[in-house]
This record gives structure tokens, C-alpha cells and sequence, in this order.
């Protein structure tokens, strides 16, 4: 196989990796100190459309090495939406099946996306009043299918599980080293499965140790789909405290007034997530004023036309007739 | 430490998995999320719809004497039948259910304590989705006992009397009207806030992180202690649909054992709603 030529055997090649990165592209108009450079890693341009697509890659891998999967015996797995398209993409190129059990709040862009790419889907309520270690829903529910059913699921569970911080150890960190040659100073993540903050913070530290490492997380009670605010975190086994310098709470309607400026002002078409993301690292640009920083961003803004119209009614103004 | 006023209600996990399959021990499953119990319930449960099988399907109201005696003859519960309740949201609706089978007059229910979550956690717990083989009984319900249910008169006389306790279990952004329900919930109220008087206990508090109820000692400091409930008075416990509150009608019940103690299932869809009754915020 010639990558050069962009020629491949298998969906599956198109996964990123030290030598084939996913692209950094650098802030200019809205980076607001001329000494900082500020890049945006696209893992939208990853073969399934999120960075989830990395951790869902090692996820399956290890299922496989391991038997656990078969023509009868598929994934089933909580997700908010892009672990599950992940999946079912690789899945249907492998030829195994997906369930996905998605949260209400999921967008319905998500969850048609999921059954699109052929995945059976459980919606499931998650908030209602939840008191702690009762879980959530979503994974309470994967957990049972799984329980019940051993023999047509197997659960990779991307809250619990080293794989997923593995692929970004391997992979994303590696690859934002090449990227920026050694001379990364910040990094900025969000906060959801904390697979991309832990993969990613061990294997950089371990190069540069005094590098800070920021993750911003949506204020409580958030609509921002993929992401957690640090009271939801429990569920995230891979969340490591000592990994992070610093975490931002940052006002969630921001998350969707920065994406759009990112759209209008950079070109570069994000979603919620990295423009909470965009707005955390900001405020550390202005206060540090030099360094080089590389923000996280996991997906780009289709899938969450719905949550946009939402939280920016006007975007709604003048489409129809 | 102190003990449970009635330890007897409750049994645990360990007790239902070498209990199970027993003649004269049913397990009934009561999920909020009424696709759990297909998506996985323990070998040998019956699963009730709260949506359709516990609720009058026309009038807003518990489920009908007749109706109820046929759901239990066709889950092939007897009246001599020991009944072990559990559920998810550590045992919303299971409580819900348990509160419905004393109302009908039921002489043995339990409630599996930590419900579905901590048998879900468990390791030597399984779960099936085969569905069990029943043998239809023929069940006779005893006449409802109406001491257990506030109606909402009972409210508003408790509310221009000053005279009972009023417990509102649900969250505190329901309680102070900030929302009206749970996001994602659809039945709601017109207004948003409390009855007047009433003490903000979440339902949540009772209970520890694996699920099961906290020590009666905890128990005594969260209700007694800090919200002032008065044990000497009588006492309502609402909630949005009177699910939540049910389990706090079983803690205040059986396990600090306080006399009378009401569920109001109105609860704030029907207090919420009506024309010009006073509400706290």
C-alpha cells in the first residue's frame, strides 16, 4: 500500500498514526497573542469523523486479539454518539455487529448517523435524578446487555477501559510531538471518556515534564454532547487528577458562540466541543502570552446542526421560504 | 447502632441469588426505564410496566383492585407468596410497586436492597433475557388500604393546618422551581416550586454509593435530625409522580418506622397544576 497516493486496501487504513497524522492547523485571527502559537489538531479528518475513531480502533484490535470477537458475537457499548459510530463503522468493514446505547440527549443527527452505519440503538435516559455510584443509564444499560447476553456481546466499555488511553499514548501524543518538534508547551483537551487527556498527557510529559497540561470542562448542567463537567466524572475510571495542570469550568453557551466564531473567523468548521476548548485555551493565551500551545478538537459541527439551532436560535432565521 | 425499625423488608442480593427459584419466593423486576428489564433481569423475575400495568390506563390513578389481582394471577403470584421487589434508579419504582402491593394488602414483600445497579455490579450475579415460565395463580386483592395514599385534600388540609410533615424528595433545582421536571421527563406540572411548608429531602440522600439504604443512624440524622421531621406527627412524601417518593415512604416507614406516613402520588404533576393553591419557591 502506497499512502502516498491515498490509495487503500481498507477503511481501516486511513487511521492515523506518527507518520500519518491527523493535521494541526494554526489560530490567526482569533489567536490573541502574536507570541503564542495556538494550532487546532483536526481529528475530525479521521476515517470515521471523530477522534473517537482511536480509541474505538484499539478497542476493537484488542477484542480481537483477545477472540472476543466473532460473526455471532458483536460490541455493545454506552456512547454519546461518536465511540458508537466508530465502532459501527469499523464493525461493518469487519463484519461483526454494534449496538449502541446512547443517551436521550444524544443529537437525533447521532443516532440516525448510528443507524446509518448499521449499528441497533438503546436511547436511554440519563439524567433523571441521579444520585452517586448509581451510574449512568447509558452504561448501566450496556453493562446489563452484556451481562444477559455474554455470547453476542462483548462490552469494550470506553469509561473503563486502558485501551482507549493506550491509543492516544500511541498514537495522538506521538504524533502532536512530531508535529510540533518537541516544542509543545501547552496542551488543551476536553474532558469526557479522559482516554485523550491520560494517553495523551502521559506520553508527552514523559518527553517534556514541565509541559501544562489544561482541560476545560462545560459548566453543570451542560448540553454540550460528548463532554463532562467534573461532577459526572465518576464514571470515568481513566481520569487522573495528577496528569492535569489545570481545569477551566467554563459558562457551556460558550462552547456554541465560539464554534461559530471559529467558523467565521477561522475556517475551520468545529463542533461545541472545540469551541469550549478554543475559549480555554484563549484565556490561557492571554495570561501566559508566549508559548506553543495544541488544542484537541474531536469533531467538526454536522452532527450537532440540531444543538446549534438550539443554543443560536438566529441560525434558524431566514431558512425557509 | 441502631437497627432498621423493620429489617425484615428488606433482603440482599446474596439472599435473592440463593433464594431464587424457591417455591413461594417471587422476584418481580420495576424498571423507570421500562427496556431493562428485556435488555437483562435475573433468572426467574417477572417484570411490570409501570407505564401500563400499575396505573389506571384511563383515569390518572393506581391500578384498579381487579386489575392488580389479575396482573399477579398472571405473573403466577399467590397471595401466600413471599414477593422480592427490586429495580433500577436503586429501586424507584420497586418502591413504588412495594407501596401498591400494601395497599392491596400484600402480607410478604421485600425489597431487594441495592437493586438492579448493585446486582449489576456483582460478579457472581447473572442476568438473563429469557423470560421465566409462570404458572397463573388466581390472586384476590384485599380492598385498597387508603391510609397509605395522600390525596390531594390531604395536602391542602395539611398545608392550611400546619400539621403534618411535608417531605418534597425530589431534586433541589424541582424543589425551588428552577425546573419543573427531570430533564427529559414528560409529565410536568404548570408552575414550577414546592408546597409550603415542606422540608427538601432528595430522595438520593437515603441511599449510599452501591445502591443499598443507608444505616439507620444516617437515616435518623438526614430526616429527624436535619430536616426536622417530627416523628410525632404525621407526615406526606411527594414528589414529581409520587415514584421517588415512595422510596422515602418506605425509608420513613420501614426503616425509621414513623407512624403514618403518607405517599402523595399526585405528587407536584397534580399539585403543580392546580388553580390557585399556594406554592413556595
Amino acid at each position: 500500500m502506497d499512502r502516498s497516493l491515498e490509495v487503500y486496501d481498507d477503511i481501516l487504513d486511513l487511521l492515523p498514526d506518527v507518520d500519518h497524522p491527523t493535521p494541526l492547523v494554526r489560530i490567526n485571527r482569533l489567536n490573541p497573542s502574536p507570541s503564542f502559537t495556538l494550532y487546532a489538531k483536526l481529528e475530525w479528518l479521521n476515517p470515521f469523523g471523530s477522534v473517537k475513531d482511536r480509541a474505538a480502533a484499539y478497542l476493537v484490535r484488542d477484542l480481537e486479539r483477545r477472540g472476543q470477537l466473532s460473526a455471532t458475537r458483536g460490541v455493545v457499548e454506552p456512547t454519546s454518539g461518536n465511540t458508537g459510530l466508530s465502532l459501527a463503522g469499523m464493525c461493518a468493514a469487519r463484519g461483526y455487529r454494534v449496538r449502541a446505547v446512547v443517551p436521550n440527549k444524544v443529537p437525533l443527527e447521532k443516532k440516525v448517523l448510528l443507524r446509518i452505519a448499521g449499528a441497533d440503538l438503546d436511547v436511554v435516559n440519563d439524567e433523571l435524578c441521579p444520585s452517586p455510584g448509581m451510574g449512568e443509564g447509558s452504561i448501566n444499560f450496556a453493562k446489563s446487555r452484556a451481562k444477559a447476553q455474554g455470547d453476542v456481546y462483548a462490552l469494550p466499555n470506553q469509561y473503563e477501559n486502558e485501551e482507549n488511553a493506550r491509543a492516544h499514548y500511541e498514537t495522538t501524543a506521538p504524533e502532536i510531538w512530531r508535529q510540533t518538534e518537541g516544542r509543545i508547551t501547552h496542551l488543551f483537551v476536553s474532558l469526557g471518556t479522559c482516554g485523550t487527556v491520560t494517553g495523551c498527557a502521559r506520553f508527552l510529559r514523559e518527553r517534556n515534564p514541565r509541559l501544562k497540561v489544561i482541560a476545560v470542562q462545560p459548566t453543570e448542567g451542560h448540553d454540550v454532547p460528548g463532554l463532562r463537567n467534573v461532577a459526572q466524572l465518576d464514571v470515568s475510571k481513566l481520569f487522573d487528577p495528577s496528569l492535569i495542570d489545570e481545569i477551566l469550568e467554563i459558562d457551556f453557551e460558550l462552547a456554541y458562540t465560539r464554534a461559530l466564531d471559529l467558523a467565521r473567523r477561522e475556517g475551520l468548521m468545529a463542533g461545541p466541543s472545540s469551541g469550549l476548548i478554543y475559549e480555554g485555551a484563549r484565556r490561557i493565551v492571554e495570561r501566559d502570552r508566549e508559548g506553543v500551545g495544541v488544542m484537541v478538537f474531536a469533531d467538526n459541527v454536522f452532527k450537532y446542526v440540531t444543538n446549534m439551532v438550539k443554543h443560536v436560535p438566529e441560525l434558524a432565521e431566514g431558512t425557509s421560504a | 447502632m441502631s437497627d432498621y425499625t423493620h429489617p425484615e423488608v428488606l433482603v440482599s442480593t446474596d439472599w435473592v441469588r440463593d433464594h431464587v427459584g424457591k417455591p413461594g419466593i417471587k422476584l418481580v423486576e420495576v424498571d423507570v426505564d421500562t427496556k431493562a428489564y428485556e435488555a437483562g433481569h435475573i433468572p426467574g423475575a417477572v417484570g411490570f410496566n409501570w407505564q401500563t400495568q400499575l396505573q389506571d390506563q384511563v383515569n390518572r390513578d393506581i391500578v384498579g383492585k381487579e386489575a392488580f389481582e389479575s396482573l399477579l394471577g398472571s405473573g403466577g403470584i399467590a397471595n401466600g407468596d413471599t414477593v422480592v421487589l427490586y429495580g433500577d434508579n436503586n429501586n424507584w419504582f420497586a418502591a413504588y410497586a412495594f407501596w401498591l402491593f400494601k395497599i392491596y394488602g400484600h402480607k410478604e414483600v421485600r425489597l431487594m436492597n441495592g437493586g438492579r445497579v448493585k446486582w449489576l455490579n456483582e460478579s457472581d450475579k447473572t442476568l438473563t433475557v429469557d423470560l421465566p415460565k409462570i404458572t397463573a395463580t388466581r390472586y384476590t386483592a384485599s380492598q385498597p388500604d387508603l391510609k397509605l395514599r395522600a390525596r390531594v385534600q390531604d395536602v391542602i388540609k395539611a398545608v392550611e393546618a400546619r400539621s403534618h410533615n411535608l417531605v418534597d424528595v425530589r431534586s433541589p433545582d424541582e424543589f425551588t422551581g428552577k425546573v419543573i421536571a427531570p430533564p427529559g421527563m414528560t409529565e410536568t406540572a404548570q408552575r414550577g416550586g414546592h408546597i409550603p411548608g415542606a422540608r427538601s429531602v432528595p430522595w438520593a440522600t437515603a441511599v449510599n454509593p452501591d445502591g443499598t439504604f443507608k444505616a439507620a443512624d444516617d437515616l435518623k440524622e438526614i430526616y429527624l435530625k436535619k430536616a426536622e421531621v417530627d416523628p410525632r406527627r404525621d407526615t406526606i412524601a411527594y414528589c414529581r409522580i409520587g415514584e421517588r417518593s415512595s422510596h422515602t415512604w418506605f425509608v420513613l416507614t420501614y426503616l425509621l418506622g414513623l407512624p403514618n406516613v403518607r405517599n402523595y402520588d399526585g405528587s407536584w404533576t397534580e399539585y403543580g397544576s392546580m388553580v390557585g393553591l399556594p406554592i413556595e419557591r
